[in-house]
């Protein structure tokens, strides 16, 4: 059995945090739309910006959960 | 990571999360309640001299309007005679045409009544016929005290500090958006020849207007034009055609009553004069002046669109002696959307908006002014369908327009700034708008479930931009 460890630490690249910057940008984005079409009384639109908020809401935590273990 | 490489959220993950949605919580909080916090800044000071408002950085000021005129082809209108709202509707389709249509309509409302119809019910019916104005005037009430009166100096200042209080006076009184233009031998062209109660138009080197029983005196001094807007409710227009829906109209002409008499008691408070309309919609060609005075832009309904409140807004003049600082026309890429759009033209349930490419010269009958490139409109097919099938007036072109939006979601605006800075997505928001269900009918029985602010607007939107 060895007596040293290896500790590899990976950087993230700097490109991937302006991704994960413009998907909260776009999470907010349509978050603001979704609130405010409910205000606006304008329920058709209010349901596809909720919709829409969930899918890219997951989608984020999907990639999130697997790019964590690479 | 656990030792046999599958994902398995541990304490340490799970407090990472926690704290990434506490973040993403605390942000959207603060974006979903913008508005109030920009909203309290509305009492701040004016930030220009004359107190034009701050617009959003894609509504241009340019030297001339998107609407290209002709002023040696323009002649002053016969409001008379010319428009279908009044007697000219006989002159166009005959004496007997006319009366069979208001038969039509006293029929249909009765029956719509009794079958209880939504939106024409005798509750819709009542709201329409409850509002009641201060009524209108030419030389205005003449009611409030002149300096002359109480022997002190009319109010003098520069046209910028003029412009700067009867903008704040005007928005006192209700008005959603001021703007000011000048009188010349071009643009008085869009003063009527003729009022729509038959009394003639005539300019004069006297110093005081005056009216007789044949005509009204509008002295060549007055020459400076306070245009402004009031602001119609979109929950009501949204439920169009119906009594519901055309009280919409009957209110804002109602309010602007007030401002109008409001205003004109002002101007004659600092000393000046101020003529305006005698009746709804008298004096001048008010989209004309709407767009000359910067307010917004000729659109498809042939009708002014204004950036903030699409085509949902009456608009009103004054003429006054009072030097103001005038305004130069916008350009926010409206008259650009509506080439490409047509959503209202598609509605229109009489077909009576064009569907041209683009803005013509030639005009669809005498009820239009020719001297401007526009989408003319058939008055008399519009205005049959208002009063045989709608039994009120209609407005669903106006409820149907993309720019009729209110200001709550952070998408209208990133729209328009789109569509005024790269035309070719125009077609695709036009697509989107119908997707998202912008501009379908909705219930009329559903709105008096509604708690709605007063009148039914919300006077805070655009504020951002004031």
């Amino acid at each position: 059995m060895s007596d040293k460890f290896v500790i590899e630490i990976k950087k993230r690249p700097w490109y991937e945090w302006i991704l994960w910057a413009i998907w909260l940008f776009l999470l907010i984005f349509i978050y603001q739309n979704a609130v405010g079409s409910a205000h606006e009384l304008e329920a058709r639109a209010a349901t596809i910006f909720w919709i829409s908020f969930v899918v890219v809401a997951l989608g984020g935590v999907v990639v999130w959960f697997v790019r964590r273990n690479k | 990571m656990s030792e046999d490489g599958k994902s398995q959220l541990t304490r340490r993950d799970f407090l990472k999360l926690a704290g990434l949605g506490a973040a993403a919580t605390a942000v959207t909080t603060v974006a979903g309640s913008a508005k109030p916090v920009e909203a309290s800044f509305r009492g701040a000071p004016f930030s220009d001299p004359a107190g034009r408002p701050k617009r959003p950085w894609w509504v241009k000021t340019v030297d001339k309007p998107t609407t290209e005129i002709d002023w040696n082809m323009m002649q002053r209108f016969n409001e008379r005679t010319g428009s279908v709202r009044g007697p000219g509707m006989a002159g166009y389709v005959g004496p007997m045409e006319v009366d069979r249509l208001s038969e039509a309509a006293t029929r249909n409302e009765k029956q719509r009544m009794l079958d209880n119809v939504d939106g024409y019910t005798l509750k819709d019916q009542a709201l329409r016929a409850a509002h009641v104005g201060v009524g209108r005037s030419f030389l205005g009430p003449q009611k409030a005290r002149t300096p002359e009166q109480r022997e002190v100096p009319k109010w003098t200042g520069t046209p910028e500090e003029a412009s700067k209080i009867v903008r704040a006076a005007m928005r006192h009184f209700g008005a959603s958006t001021i703007g000011f233009m000048e009188l010349d031998d071009n643009t008085r062209k869009l003063i009527y020849g003729v009022d729509p109660d038959g009394k003639e138009l005539i300019f004069t080197d006297e110093d005081e207007a005056y009216e007789t029983d044949d005509a009204r005196y509008i002295p060549n001094k007055c020459k400076y034009v306070i245009v402004y807007t009031v602001q119609m409710s979109v929950e009501t227009m949204r439920r169009c055609p119906t009594a519901l829906a055309s009280q919409t109209t009957t209110m804002a002409y109602t309010r602007g009553e007030a401002i109008q008499a409001g205003g004109q008691e002002f101007l004659r408070g600092l000393g000046y004069q101020g003529l305006s309309e005698s009746t709804t919609n008298a004096l001048g060609i008010s989209p004309a002046m709407g767009v000359l005075a910067g307010l917004g832009e000729m659109s498809r309904v042939n009708r002014m669109i204004s950036p903030e409140f699409g085509p949902m807004v009456r608009v009103h003049k004054i003429l006054t002696d009072l030097p103001l600082a005038v305004d130069k026309p916008i350009d926010a890429g409206i008259m650009e959307f509506c080439k490409r759009c047509k959503k209202c033209a598609e509605a229109c349930p009489s077909e009576s908006l064009s569907f041209l490419d683009e803005p013509t010269w030639e005009t669809q009958g005498d009820w239009n002014n020719p001297g401007h490139k526009a989408y003319f409109e058939n008055a008399v097919t519009c205005m049959q369908y208002w009063r045989e099938h709608a039994g009120t007036n209609c407005g669903i072109c106006f409820a149907v327009c993309p720019f009729t939006k209110k200001d709550k979601a952070w998408i209208h605006e990133w729209v328009k700034a789109g569509s005024a800075t790269a035309p070719f997505l125009i077609n695709f928001f036009r697509s989107m708008d119908d997707a998202f269900g912008y501009g379908v009918q909705a219930s009329a029985e559903e709105w008096w479930n509604l708690d709605l602010p007063e009148y039914g607007i919300d006077t805070n939107q655009a504020v951002s931009e004031r």
